[in-house]
């Protein structure tokens, strides 16, 4: 049998590149951003805003050469999964780089108190473990391994457990003026977008299953919502 | 009308040289099934085994057994020509008789039966099968003229309604849009999701998108190598087949990884 589609096929491919290339743009957007807030850097922070253009101009390529693709081509079977799966991949990536302008942001809020240690350490764990579940879910990605998947779901929990811990942190502080009031709820939204991010690297991971077996993940617990 | 087909182990050769392998297969009625494979996969030549067509080539055999219902098409003593009638086929180049007018095409095979209904009742008849096969409005006020006048499609229409005209029970179609315009493709395609309500209907189809389009059911042939017999890989909805088949080979086809 001779291999045909082989123009497609590698146009497939390049799109494919192309979500891995996001991918690792939103985790890096993670290290950048984590810093600038931990750092109280407003310079970092103004870059990590600017650059959040340059995940959505690769958003929107990807999202163009799809539906170009779709049109064209019309795949079928596991090219079919895949392009709609890198729709679905690169939705959930891009929120993650503007999950990390919003903490980006936070810093100005912040500025120019300095975090308390225990809200540093936590945020930290937070950053590191953000990092890793992305990262992880990009792997899972590039490599069309549904197995890791399954790793990704179990991880879920640390970044739950990290959130409720550092909610303790703020409602021990028993802020009672407003600019301290302000500053409780920064905190807490900030925590609120890493378990964001955290949530966004299982989803691109069960899409990635989907992908590979055509066959959807069972449900799951979506945790607690605060 | 509209039965249901069972093949059971058919094979077929043309000679020495074996097209069909082994192919077991139950076509349900009220549906429309359609075969994909690459050529010289062995799908048209399985699709005339059905109605006997393919004995009639000199030198061709079969072996296997085929029901249309709990009737053995091939048991001693029955017709061919009444099984071709049962089993209708429409081909991949519009074929109607060229100087025979557009009424005298769908009467045609009426004529050629056992029995001439009255000229009154052959009226009715022309117009039902006209009309079913999508082409009463079109040539209505042209019933006289010679069928070689239609278009393309029009004659692949008016086909369908010759074949339909005989009342038969499934109707096979081997490549019936492969010589027509994107346009009267899609009409035959529209067609074919009407007569599925009346009868059984398998379709050949080298355009995927058209299996995928039409049919309820898709079954995929394949040939190891050139000179082997085709063989069914794989037969499930069409909606499974196209987004997650089982077999690698079925994937590789409908992805167009190969061909």
């Amino acid at each position: 049998m001779t291999e045909t589609r082989k123009l497609f096929h590698e146009e497939l491919d390049e799109l494919h590149a192309d979500v891995v290339r996001l991918g690792v743009m939103a985790s890096e957007a993670i290290e950048a951003a984590t810093g600038a807030f931990l750092d109280a850097d407003l310079g970092a922070a103004e870059r990590v805003v600017a650059h959040d253009a340059v995940l959505d101009d690769l958003t929107h390529s990807i999202e163009d050469r799809t539906y170009l693709l779709l049109a064209r081509q019309q795949p079928m079977a596991g090219d079919l999964r895949t392009l709609v799966t890198v729709l679905r991949v690169i939705h959930e990536l891009e929120r993650v780089g503007d999950l990390m302008v919003n903490v980006a942001k936070a810093t100005r809020r912040l500025y120019p108190q300095p975090l308390e240690p225990k809200v540093r350490g936590l945020i930290d764990r937070m950053r590191e473990q953000a990092g890793v579940q992305v990262r992880l879910a990009v792997d899972t990605f590039a490599d069309r391994d549904p197995e890791r998947a399954a790793a990704l779901s179990d991880m879920d929990d640390v970044m739950d457990d990290l959130q409720k811990d550092l909610f303790r942190v703020i409602f021990a502080a028993q802020a009672t003026d407003d600019a301290a009031i302000q500053r409780a709820v920064q905190i807490a939204l900030v925590g609120r977008y890493f378990e964001r991010v955290a949530d966004h690297a299982v989803n691109v991971a069960e899409r990635v299953a989907y992908m590979v077996t055509g066959k959807f993940a069972p449900r799951r617990d979506v945790g607690p919502a605060l | 009308m509209s039965k249901r087909v069972q093949a059971e182990a058919v094979s077929a050769w043309f000679g020495d040289h074996q097209a069909v392998a082994d192919v077991t297969l139950t076509i349900e009625p009220k549906q429309v099934t359609a075969l994909i494979g690459p050529s010289g996969c062995g799908k048209s030549t399985f699709i005339r085994t059905l109605n006997r067509m393919h004995e009639a080539v000199v030198g061709a055999r079969m072996s296997g057994r085929v029901l249309l219902d709990d009737d053995d098409v091939y048991a001693p003593g029955v017709d061919p020509t009444a099984v071709r009638r049962t089993i209708g086929m429409v081909f991949q180049r519009p074929n109607p008789f060229p100087t025979m007018s557009v009424a005298g095409n769908v009467a045609s095979g009426l004529k050629f039966g056992d029995q001439r209904p009255a000229r009154r009742e052959m009226a009715g008849i022309v117009e039902r099968a006209l009309t079913q096969a999508g082409l009463w409005d079109e040539v209505k006020d042209r019933l006289d003229k010679p069928g070689a006048s239609l278009s393309g499609g029009q004659q692949q229409r008016l086909c369908i309604a010759r074949a339909i005209a005989v009342e038969p029970e499934v109707l096979l179609m081997d490549e019936p849009c492969s010589a027509l315009d994107p346009v009267s493709t899609l009409v035959i395609e529209d067609l074919i999701a009407e007569l599925k309500d009346r009868y059984t209907v398998v379709i050949v189809t080298h355009n995927m998108q058209q299996a995928a389009r039409v049919s309820d059911v898709t079954a995929f042939f394949n040939l190891s190598g050139a000179g082997e017999p085709g063989r069914l890989v794989e037969v499930g909805r069409t909606a499974k087949i196209f987004t997650r088949p089982d077999d690698e080979r079925t994937e590789a086809y409908v992805t167009g990884r190969f061909g």
